[in-house]
Formats: structure tokens, C-alpha cells, sequence
């Protein structure tokens, strides 16, 4: 059990700034997600926890009590790899098994210890092997084994499923959050793909050049991001410039595309700001008989795509600006068509304009 | 036969045909001449007899000689060995115009021929040359050490030029590594030290193999260093074989001391083969 506390980490590289400040926190038994390009500090961030770099300034502890000048092999943390660095040498039980021989755990029980935790990552039988006998699925449960098996304090995972195709990637990402919360281990993940940090993480922090943009649930990250880059990063996303006409507390009058809407925004939006409307594909639904009273904007199919479960359109409104929405895959859409859109301004989201 | 199959045979028949003139044939004949009678007047007789091969194993100066060869060798390869291998660990942690720079100085040894290479020892083990004159200036010493024609003399001039034979391809096996490996031992709780014996040293396995059999076959062989500082004072195979070979010009029993060394070598590298075939099965990528 262990509660993990990263503060304003900072790490340069001459004149490049790799981390700039990054602060996270962990609860015990979380899985928290680092989200972002490549580039963005991720796997530096996660390097420092593992203590293979040493960040220039801030702080690392775990309970309270600071690892940052801790070396590597007494963190007592499981690190997983993008390429599993497996030990070639050793079989999957050696290799499983190499992280008891520097504890202090009786050899008898070191055979039942590595059974027990290749079990739980569903291997077995395969304990001789070598792990260029193994696929890659087997050779990243494999890793995940021998990381587990130390009982390790927190849990680092590099991109563990980068390697993968994308149906063993599921069944992978699955079976970590499954052993991860089957065993309370606190979890750091790096990756950069969005769905995967959504799926699996009780938080995610969206990194953007050396620093945290955005932490919290995937729910948050996703529905009320804290900015423009957060919202592209997490999933489609359709942006319109608004100003805020009167604020109180996080609901805002704002006039968007010669409109006058109350929408639900970042709390720190003042009247008189610039800002941003995000409005996700899904809160918007076409009306197909042109405009009807329900109906906010009014435009022009400029855009569409059959993609099976759904039609992908994009729709140009005439004040300026393009909506991309997702229409039931029954409703028959074309080109040129004039629709009305309806939105769920619930489900809206009012964010400050950040300057690039 | 595909076409592949036929141009990769047919790109082999060059070096298969090198092969069979300078290597095959002379060996051949090599084999062939230890089985000849020893001549009068002349470098060999007309009959076959095996009686070269009685003598060399039954003397037991061609034999303790045989046997000095090879523990000589074995000694030059271990040094060059324990030498080597932090040499090509710093190597492989180098790039670009560093690692160029590194490169050109380990391959220093090679870059002078053997004759000069060895009267460069020369003058500097000499009585009245540098080695002695700074020691004694330090005060280590009080009179001159005797270096000159010394096993220990032979020893150290073929670890100098062996190095960069055993260095190069343990620098390679090294950067093949991945150093996600060293990370991921780290992280499991080995100290620094158990990580290098446990993964690294095992894992630059492919560089020592042929780094030692390089080296040790290369110093069992070296004639030139042992005779010019070794002299008469250190009797290893290689000028046992030449002075038969030029000096009494007894051909036939010089052909056979020539051959029970290359035998020996050979039996012990096969040896070492074998015995590392496992680990080298296993690093094998």
C-alpha cells in the first residue's frame, strides 16, 4: 500500500526542458495514466520515478518519506517496459523469479511465489521456456509477472502495450487493470494512445511539453477538460469561440455564433474573458427537417461518411466555423443538405482561450 | 535449387577456391612431409615413417615445450581478456567522433609493423633505457631490472597487440545489448555488481568467445615477439618449429612439431566450444 507523491518535477537537458514542473499524486491502490505525445515528458517523468534519471529539482516520496536520492534497486518499485526487456538469457521462471533473489525470501518459497504470479497473469506451463520462444502478448505477461512478484511498492508501466497488435492490446490492458487492482498495487502507466489511459486509469494527467496540463478522472479529462489541447489530445472535440458575458459559480452566459447560451465552464472564467465552447460530437444530434425550434445552429452538410455504426458529417455554419457530429447510421444524409443542430448544453463545456 | 541458393554458392566459390590453394593444399602437404623420412644432405627422404610422431610425444622437452606454448597463450589471452573488457565497456558507452577517436587508439598496435612494434620494447625494457631509468629515479628500484628476454617481456608485448582482437568484439556484443536490461535488473533490487555478472557479463558472451579464441589462437602462434624478446631464454613451439625448419632444416620433423601444435590448439578451442555452446545458444538473439 503506498500513497505516491510526485512534486514540481524539473529535468533539463542543456537548453532543452524536458519536465518542467510536474506534480501528480497517487492514492494507494490508484492507477494514475501519463497521457500525452511523444516528447511531452512522459516516459522522463516515469524514468525519474524509477530512479533511472535524477530529476535537476523536486521531489519524489512514497508515504511521505522522499526516494528521490534513493538508487533504483532499493525504490523496490516494478518497473514493465515498451520492449519487455526480458532477461534473454534466463527461462520465463528465471526471469520471473530474478527480483527474489536480491530479497530476503526463502528459496522454498521462491518456486510457489514465481507459480503464483504467473498464474495471475495467466501463464502457465510455459515456465521453461525462453522468452524468444515466447510471443510478444506472452513476453509482456511475462514482464508483468516478474514485476509483480517482488510485491512491489508502485507499479511503472513504459507504453507496455506499444508493441503489441491491436487484439492482444485489449486482452493486455485488461489483465494489467485486473492484476493491478487485484493486487492494490499503486500504478504510474505511460501512454500515448487517449482510450487506453481512459479505460484503465482511476486518474490521467495530459502532459504538454514538460508539464502537467490536465489531472483528473478520464471522465473530467474528457467532459470538462482545463483546456483546448487536453480536449483535442482525449477524443474528437468541436471548438467555437465565445465571450463570456456573466460568470457565477462555474456557469456561464456566454455569446457563441451570434447566440446567447448558459453553459457550464472552467471555474476560473471571468465576465469579459475570450474563451472557447467545446461542444464532443456526441452532445450535438442533426435535425434532419432543416431548422426546427429545437434547433441552435443551422448549416450545411459539408462532409459525409458511412463508417457502420455511425456516419461521420461535418456541417458548416453559416456565422463561420465547422461542426463535426456523429448521425445515427440509419438517417440519410448528402452533401450540400441544409440541417439544423441541436445541442446538449449540459453537456457543453466553456474552457479559457489559451495562446499558443 | 532456387536462383538464390545458386548465386549464394556461386558468390562462395572465391574464397572456397582461396581457401583450397593457400590454406588446403599447403596443409596437405604439411601433413604429408611430417610423414617423411628425415633425409641426409637433403630436407626430407624418400620413405614414409611415423617415427616424427613417436618422438615429439614421447620427449618430454617437446612436450613441457608444447605445454609452455599453451599456457602461455592462456595466460596472454586472460590478461587481455581482464583488460579488455572494461576497455570495450567504455567503448560502447561512446558515439560519434569520441567512439572514431577511441576506435584509432585501440587499433594503435596494429598500425606499426611487428619488427618495429617489437624493437620499440626493446629499447624501452633496455638496461639503461626509460622503464628502468624512471623506476630507479622513483626509488622502486636500486639497481637495474633485467626485462629483456623474459617470459613475463613476451607475455605483456602479446597482450599489447592482442588487445584490439579481444576489444572489438566485446564493444559490439556490449552496444547489442539492451540497456532497457540493466534498467530492469536495477529495478528488480540487484546492486550495480550482481547486474554486471548477472546480465551484462553473460549478455556480452557472443564479443568473449571469439574475442579468447582469436586472442588465444593468435598467441600460440606468434613467432616473431617470442623469438625477438624472448630470445633463446623462452622455448615456445613456434621457434622450436622454425629453427627445425630453417635452421637444421630437418623439414619432416618440423612439419610434424607444426601440426601436434595445431592439433593441440585446436582440440582446446573445439573444447571451449562446446563447453560455452549452451550459453552461446541461449544469448543468441
Amino acid at each position: 500500500m503506498a500513497k505516491v507523491k510526485v512534486k514540481s518535477l524539473t529535468k533539463r537537458y542543456g537548453a532543452v526542458t524536458a519536465l518542467d514542473g510536474v506534480t501528480l499524486d497517487a492514492e494507494s491502490g490508484e492507477l494514475i495514466s501519463l497521457l500525452g505525445p511523444s516528447g511531452c515528458g512522459k516516459s522522463t517523468t516515469l524514468r525519474c520515478v524509477a530512479g533511472f534519471l535524477s530529476p535537476d529539482s523536486g521531489d519524489i516520496s512514497v508515504n511521505d518519506q522522499s526516494i528521490v536520492s534513493t538508487p533504483s534497486n532499493r525504490r523496490d518499485f516494478g518497473v514493465v517496459f515498451q520492449n519487455y526487456a526480458l532477461f534473454p538469457h534466463m527461462t520465463v521462471a528465471q526471469n520471473v523469479g530474478y527480483g527474489l533473489l536480491f530479497r530476503k525470501i526463502p528459496k522454498s518459497e521462491h518456486g510457489p511465489r514465481i507459480e503464483n504470479a504467473l498464474r495471475m497473469v495467466r501463464l502457465t506451463g510455459l515456465a521453461d521456456r525462453l522468452p524468444k520462444a515466447l510471443s510478444g502478448g506472452q513476453q509482456q505477461r511475462v514482464a508483468l509477472a516478474r514485476a509483480l512478484v517482488i510485491e512491489p511498492r508502485l507499479l511503472l508501466l513504459d507504453e507496455p502495450l506499444a508493441n503489441l497488435d491491436a487484439r492482444l492490446r485489449d486482452e493486455v490492458r485488461w489483465l494489467i487493470r485486473e492484476v493491478q487492482q487485484q493486487s492494490g498495487t499503486t500504478a504510474f502507466y505511460v501512454t500515448h494512445d487517449q482510450a487506453e489511459a481512459m479505460a484503465i486509469s482511476d486518474k490521467v494527467a495530459v502532459m504538454k511539453s514538460g508539464k502537467v496540463a490536465n489531472f483528473a478522472t478520464p471522465r473530467d479529462i474528457y467532459q470538462r477538460p482545463s483546456e483546448r489541447y487536453v480536449a483535442d489530445f482525449t477524443g474528437e472535440a468541436n471548438f467555437l469561440a465565445a465571450r463570456v458575458l456573466d460568470a457565477s459559480a462555474g456557469r456561464f452566459r456566454i455569446e457563441v455564433a451570434g447566440q446567447t447560451l448558459d453553459v457550464p465552464g472552467v471555474a476560473s472564467l471571468k465576465a469579459g474573458d475570450t474563451a472557447e465552447l467545446l461542444l464532443r460530437p456526441e452532445s450535438l444530434s442533426l435535425d434532419m427537417d432543416g431548422a426546427s425550434p429545437r434547433s441552435l445552429f443551422t448549416g450545411v452538410v459539408s462532409k459525409a461518411a458511412f463508417l457502420g455504426a455511425s456516419q461521420h458529417c461535418e456541417i458548416s455554419l453559416g456565422t463561420g466555423g465547422v461542426l463535426k457530429l456523429a448521425a445515427p447510421p440509419n438517417t440519410s444524409i448528402a452533401a450540400g443538405e441544409q440541417v439544423g443542430i441541436s445541442v446538449a448544453l449540459e453537456h457543453a463545456w466553456l474552457m479559457p482561450e489559451v495562446k499558443p | 535449387m532456387t536462383d538464390a541458393r545458386k548465386w549464394q554458392l556461386l558468390l562462395g566459390i572465391p574464397a572456397v577456391l582461396l581457401l583450397f590453394v593457400f590454406l588446403i593444399m599447403p596443409l596437405a602437404g604439411m601433413v604429408e612431409m611430417s610423414f617423411r623420412t628425415a633425409g641426409s644432405n637433403a630436407p626430407y627422404g624418400d620413405g614414409f615413417t611415423a617415427v616424427h610422431y613417436a618422438r615429439v610425444l614421447g620427449d618430454g622437452f617437446y612436450m613441457a615445450t608444447l605445454l609452455r606454448s599453451l599456457v602461455t597463450a592462456a595466460i596472454v589471452t586472460l590478461l587481455c581478456l581482464i583488460v579488455s573488457y572494461p576497455l570495450a565497456w567504455h567503448l560502447s558507452t561512446a558515439r560519434g567522433g569520441k567512439a572514431l577517436f577511441l576506435y584509432a587508439c585501440i587499433a594503435s598496435p596494429l598500425m606499426t609493423g611487428v619488427l618495429v612494434r617489437n624493437f620499440g620494447w626493446m629499447i624501452v625494457v633496455a638496461i639503461d633505457g626509460p622503464l628502468n631509468a624512471s623506476l630507479m629515479g622513483l626509488g622502486f628500484i636500486s639497481r637495474p631490472l633485467r626485462v629483456m628476454f623474459t617470459q613475463g617481456l613476451v607475455i605483456m608485448a602479446l597482450v599489447h597487440v592482442f588487445i584490439p582482437f579481444m576489444v572489438l568484439p566485446i564493444n559490439n556484443a556490449l552496444r547489442n545489448i539492451n540497456p532497457a536490461l540493466s534498467e530492469a535488473s536495477l529495478s528488480l533490487g540487484a546492486s550495480r555488481l550482481s547486474t554486471f555478472f548477472r546480465v551484462t557479463l553473460p549478455l556480452s558472451f557472443p564479443g568473449i568467445q571469439p574475442g579468447v579464441i582469436l586472442v588465444f589462437v593468435l598467441s600460440v602462434a606468434a613467432y616473431v615477439t617470442p623469438a625477438l624478446l624472448g630470445g633463446q631464454m623462452v622455448n615456445l613451439m613456434p621457434t622450436l618449429i622454425i629453427r627445425e625448419l630453417t635452421g637444421t632444416f630437418a623439414w619432416p620433423f618440423g612439419s610434424t612439431l607444426a601440426i601436434v601444435m595445431s592439433i593441440a590448439t585446436l582440440s582446446i578451442v573445439v573444447a571451449f566450444s562446446l563447453l560455452t555452446a549452451r550459453l552461446m545458444e541461449r544469448v543468441r538473439a
